[in-house]
């Protein structure tokens, strides 16, 4: 702890110029949150059950068996099988596939839209801003889920409808957060600096603003994974996202729902997936607020 | 003019070009389908005829200015156009409906609010306590959840197992109390934290000090004078979380398959009726900027402290 503390001072004052970075300041903080570390523990689970599903999984996730449909849980199939007789297990860690993927396409695709917007906004002011910010308003307007399920249901289902859908509605966040942090940027005196010896703007933003904003929009898109991840399978789960056959975890427990009295294994475990990779994505994404600000989280 | 009501005036001028953008949205979002929106509504298998006759109903051969300045003009005077599916003014469709929503959400909006409050203040009274402990970590779990898994949890538990209520459809008082738990529970943490950290400084106020000096008992103290002025953010709040209440009642409707708004939204969305997606989308939003409208006129006659010339 104290040894920790003496680091970040060190960090801080740039006596070790190679690791003063505002990445590694971050994770001195973040490392001393035990529930963060929990939180981080279950993603790598998450993402090795993701990587490894051909190699763990007991079954092919898109065989169908006719005559061994509902079936509980066995040696066999561990998690039971489907109403098509598919092993729910394998169909469970290949869609954990899906869903990271989505997730993390999400988080990117709505994490530049919002940046964007967020650095124009922030930077220029004026009417610009005034344009963004109320585009912000109007977008807010509308419940995430209700906007996103019309527009993907108009594009036409499918994985990139989805995140398209959940990136047009959800860059709002960002655009918040990137442009208050641009406004405090822009009153640093090494904005000045650069101005005062006649740097067009495009290079002050390129050099000083935007890599300062970036840690923020980082940070930002892990706080916003869980939201994109519930969305996501939201989506799937009231048909307009991922289609069956691909297994998504949000179809799982929708196709479950009919079959809750004879095989309630097929919803149950489907959302405790969900909850499973939500919750780790939850505790990584509040350690990295509370390490990215400290200030902030003292509750 | 008093500064209150020049503050009320602007705040309702603020509102006209967000109201204006949602429209906007409503209109463009026909507009997203891949190939022609006529086309596609009627189905693959519709006559050129109806095809064109649908194109002029909706003015979709016009530039598209044009489309949405004429749209706008119906929607003003209250006609939203005709449901595809149903062959029925869209208001006539969406009428039937509202019901239904309007009590998921009031009745889910009642559970998270009392909930909440009670939480918040036992947690505040008891300080450091379980309850408390309760009351800071439990939002972690909630938003963990999707709304459509613990409905199906609540589904299966209490319907299907212990068959304590009826499954499926809106059947009397005790169909409501599981989907209007599903939405409440999920969003109790919302007010429980507020209303914790509200507690805990209205409790520490002078007023209160001198309430409990005077020998005013601990009940009164809190019930009467704490509670009253720790309510007010639980107002703005309100207002943060409805669209939040509203998105979740459309999935939670689709679970426990009642007939509301909800349903008809996700059902008009598959079938492609987009008169009634673009109507429901249009009352929703609007609700919510409506809904955020009055917290903050509210706000200055609950809470006179507030500063009304800044935001």
């Amino acid at each position: 702890m104290v040894a920790e503390k003496d680091e970040e001072k060190r960090a801080g004052r740039g006596l070790r110029r190679r690791r003063t970075s505002q990445f590694y300041l971050i994770w001195l903080r973040f490392k001393r949150n035990r529930l963060a570390l929990v939180g981080l523990s279950i993603v790598i689970i998450v993402i090795l059950i993701a990587l490894l599903a051909p190699v763990i999984s007991p079954h092919d996730p898109y065989v169908t068996r006719p005559l061994r449909k509902l079936e509980g849980p066995s040696l066999e199939f561990p998690l039971g099988t489907d109403n098509l007789g598919r092993c729910v297990l394998s169909r469970l860690f290949y869609g954990s596939r899906i869903a990271l993927q989505i997730g993390v396409l999400i988080i990117l695709f709505e994490g530049s839209i919002g940046v964007f917007m967020g650095l124009i906004s922030g930077f220029f002011g004026g009417w610009v801003d005034e344009i963004v910010m109320r585009l912000v308003d109007v977008l807010r307007s509308f419940p995430v889920i209700v906007l996103a399920m019309a527009i993907a249901g108009i594009m036409g289902q499918g994985i990139y409808n989805v995140v398209i859908a959940l990136g047009i509605v959800g860059w709002t966040t960002y655009a918040r957060m990137v442009r208050s942090k641009i406004l405090s940027i822009k009153e640093e005196d090494y904005v000045e600096a650069a101005y005062s010896i006649g740097e067009p703007s495009y290079s002050v933003i390129a050099r000083y603003v935007l890599p300062n904003a970036l840690p923020t929009a980082i940070v930002m898109m892990a706080i916003m994974m869980p939201t994109a991840l519930i969305a996501s399978a939201t989506l799937s789960f009231l048909g307009v996202g991922v289609q069956p056959p691909t297994p998504s975890w949000g179809s799982m427990v929708s196709a479950g729902r009919d079959y809750l009295l004879e095989a309630p294994w097929i919803s149950t475990f489907g959302g405790l997936f969900i909850m499973f990779t939500v919750l780790g994505f939850n505790f990584l994404g509040d350690g990295l607020r509370d390490a990215l600000d400290p200030t902030t989280s003292q509750r | 003019m008093s500064r209150r009501t020049k503050y009320i005036l602007k705040r309702c001028l603020k509102t006209i070009p967000i109201v204006l953008g949602v429209t906007l949205i409503a209109f463009l979002i026909l507009h997203l389908t891949p190939g022609d929106p006529a086309q596609i509504m009627l189905g693959p298998y519709a006559t050129e005829a109806n095809i064109q006759a649908l194109k002029e109903k909706l003015n979709l051969d016009r530039p598209l200015p044009i489309q949405y300045l004429t749209w706008l003009k119906n929607i003003v005077r209250g006609d939203f156009g005709t449901s595809i599916r149903w062959n029925r003014p869209v208001t006539v469709v969406v009428a039937e409906r509202i019901g239904i929503t309007l009590i998921l959400t009031s009745a889910g909006l009642f559970i998270s609010v009392v909930l909440g409050v009670l939480l918040g203040v036992g947690a505040a009274l008891r300080k450091n306590s379980w309850l408390d402990y309760l009351c800071t970590t439990q939002a972690m779990f909630w938003i963990s959840m999707p709304s459509f898994w613990l409905g199906i949890l609540l589904l299966y538990v209490f319907g299907l197992k212990l068959r304590l209520v009826p499954i499926g459809g809106m059947t009397g008082i005790t169909s409501v109390i599981l989907p209007a738990l599903t939405l409440g529970l999920r969003q109790e943490a919302w007010f429980a934290r507020p209303m914790r950290a509200e507690m805990l400084e209205v409790l520490n106020q002078e007023y209160i000090k001198a309430a409990k000096a005077k020998g005013v008992g601990r009940f009164i103290v809190v019930a009467k004078h704490a509670l009253r002025n720790a309510l007010i953010p639980i107002v703005t709040m309100l207002a943060l979380r409805l669209p939040w209440i509203i998105g979740g009642s459309v999935v939670i409707e689709i679970v426990f398959s009642w007939g509301g708004l909800g349903s008809l939204l996700v059902n008009s969305v598959l079938a492609r009726d987009y008169p009634v997606v673009q109507a429901i989308l249009l009352l929703i939003a609007v609700a919510v900027v409506l809904a955020n409208l009055l917290a903050d006129i509210l706000y200055t006659f609950v809470d006179p402290r507030i500063n009304l010339e800044g935001q």
